[in-house]
């Protein structure tokens, strides 16, 4: 286990590093600044600006400052939100992100998992069938038209629910983003568990299972699901990447007040350091949860922990 | 697979053929028609907010979204198909060095990458497929990497090689036209992702710019409209889901095939 988190490791560090220096330089060289506005400043206030910014040195120097800062866990500040730090900004939002993106992939599980088993006990049947094609379709819709669907089903028609907005937290406001943001890596899960199943049905230890008479029930959960959740296992790092990701597009629709909507406000007001904070925030993250991923892998899977 | 493509046709030639022939183009005002449900005279499926027909700009939409797909869909298959062929080919160090940046981008936050692509270099429709085609291109390499490196041992290579050809006029000859199936397979796999990825961003506003429209600007305002014209998003988010639904399955009948 641990010569396979260090090899891990020894891939994921460059990786951050490579994602901190490219943004870095992207934001370097793109066009317009964050000072600019309707009016062009005068020269001395622009001078000033940048001095107080730090943005005069030299680029290497600008950007040991940066990784510096960002050791200590500093982002800097915001330009849009004057009165916040990124860091502010990233303290307040990332835990409703999380929460979101936490209950929608224990959801997504749940879901996607039972689908993948029902459908593989019963090969071939028209509930197979069925599942594995709502499962193609949940994959293939995407959570900004899902989610505005259900809030005009369940919120405006039906009025069951709470249309926007984040309510302190208080479950009723959490079950349609929740949902929104769950489907689509629920129909991935219950492809790969269905897959994952068909394959290790297949194999002999399951055969001889079988044969000495354990129920088709038992077979399934106690033989072949712990192999079969492998692929599912190698799947969870691009599910957090897609929950994080989607969770930028739900918190827009349901105006929650997570890292996600912070992140296009700054994209859209060219907010140098909020987005680039963000990015940053988000590459760990995933690499972290690649890292949490190939441990579940190695528990499921003895051979790879080599 | 053939509902799959028949739709896929049938959206391809409406988005293509049919907004010319419909009395109103996509941005123009219809004062006496705002918000009209749809089969009002003149807007068989009714208008949006400001009065423009619902038909002609979701066609027009889709018009966009499939342009902008298809050529981010093709410079992910050059980027892609390159990138393996190469790796696949020469295999030993150069091959792990190359898959090793495969893997270090696939550990990448896509979505804020092409995002971050958007902020710093404006938001034109140019960057925004090549943006997208740049970050897709990875699961293409991957697996013309393996069926390259499948190919290679195949007894028709061999022959070629042991017949004197050089390793371009293999490749050129031999390898690159048996990809061809698989190529194809995961073209139009890599297809819905650009087609999602493209809607998202302009559902954010960070795509394809007005006066220009897409579907996923068109959800977005849809999604604004809902609570008065709920036509207005279930419209182009059904012609958006029907584009990635039918493109999704023939892909994957497709793959299996070639799989198999």
């Amino acid at each position: 286990m641990i010569p396979l988190l260090l090899r891990r490791l020894f891939t994921a560090i460059p990786t951050l590093f490579a994602v901190i220096l490219l943004s870095f330089l992207l934001m370097k060289v793109a066009p317009g600044g964050p000072f600019d506005g309707e009016r062009p400043l005068d020269p001395a206030t622009q001078a000033a600006l940048a001095r107080a910014y730090g943005l005069d040195l030299p680029l290497h120097e600008q950007f040991g400052r940066y990784l510096a800062r960002l050791a200590q866990g500093d982002f800097g500040p915001s330009l849009v939100y004057r009165d916040f730090t990124v860091t502010d900004l990233v303290a307040q939002g990332l835990p409703i992100s999380l929460t979101l993106g936490a209950l929608a992939l224990i959801l997504a599980l749940i879901l996607g998992v039972s689908a993948g088993l029902v459908a593989a006990s019963r090969p071939g049947r028209t509930v197979d069938e069925a599942l594995m094609l709502a499962a193609t379709l949940l994959t293939a819709l995407p959570s900004f038209v899902t989610g505005p669907i259900l809030v005009l089903v369940f919120g405006l028609a039906l009025g069951w629910l709470p249309v926007s907005g984040w309510g302190d937290g208080d479950p009723p406001h959490l079950v349609l983003p929740v949902i929104a943001l769950a489907l689509p890596v629920a129909g991935a899960i219950a492809k790969l568990t269905r897959a994952g199943l068909a394959t290790a049905l297949g194999q002999d230890h399951i055969r001889s299972a079988r044969a000495r008479g354990l129920s088709p029930t038992r077979v399934l959960l106690r033989h072949a699901l712990r192999p079969a959740l492998v692929p599912v296992a190698s799947y969870l790092g691009p599910a957090a990447a897609g929950l994080l990701t989607g969770a930028v597009v739900i918190e827009t629709v349901f105006a929650l007040p997570g890292l996600g909507r912070y992140f296009v406000q700054g994209a859209l007001n060219r907010d140098y350091p909020l987005v680039l904070g963000v990015v940053t925030l988000y590459a760990g993250l995933i690499v972290l949860f690649n890292l949490v991923a190939d441990l579940i892998y190695g528990w499921l899977d003895p051979r790879m922990r080599g | 697979m053939k509902p799959a493509l028949l739709i896929l046709a049938a959206i391809v030639l409406a988005a293509l053929f049919v907004p010319p022939l419909l009395p109103w183009s996509h941005d123009a005002i219809d004062w006496d028609a705002i918000r009209a449900a749809p089969l009002v005279p003149g807007h068989p499926l009714g208008t949006d907010g400001v009065g423009r027909d619902l038909l002609a700009r979701s066609l027009v939409g889709a018009r966009v979204t499939l342009a902008v797909a298809a050529a981010a869909a093709l410079v992910a298959l050059a980027i892609g198909v390159l990138w393996g062929a190469v790796a696949g080919w020469c295999g030993g160090r150069i091959d792990e060095a190359m898959m090793r940046v495969v893997d270090a981008l696939y550990a990448l936050p896509f979505m804020f990458v092409v995002i971050l692509l958007m902020v710093l270099f404006g938001r034109s429709i140019l960057l925004v497929f090549l943006g997208i085609g740049a970050v897709e291109w990875l699961t293409m390499a991957r697996v013309v990497r393996a069926e390259v490196m499948r190919l290679k041992q195949r007894p028709f290579v061999l022959a070629a090689e042991a017949a004197g050809a050089g390793p371009a006029r293999i490749v050129g000859a031999h390898i690159l036209p048996n990809l061809a199936g698989v190529a194809i397979a995961y073209l139009l796999l890599t297809v819905p992702q650009v087609v999602m990825v493209e809607s998202f961003l302009s559902f954010l506003g960070l795509g394809v710019q007005e006066p220009l429209t897409s579907l996923g600007i068109l959800v977005k305002e849809g999604a604004d409209e809902m609570d008065l014209a709920p036509h207005t998003l279930l419209l182009p988010g059904g012609l958006l889901v029907a584009i990635l639904v039918s493109l999704t399955i023939a892909g994957e009948r497709l793959r299996d095939r070639f799989a198999a």
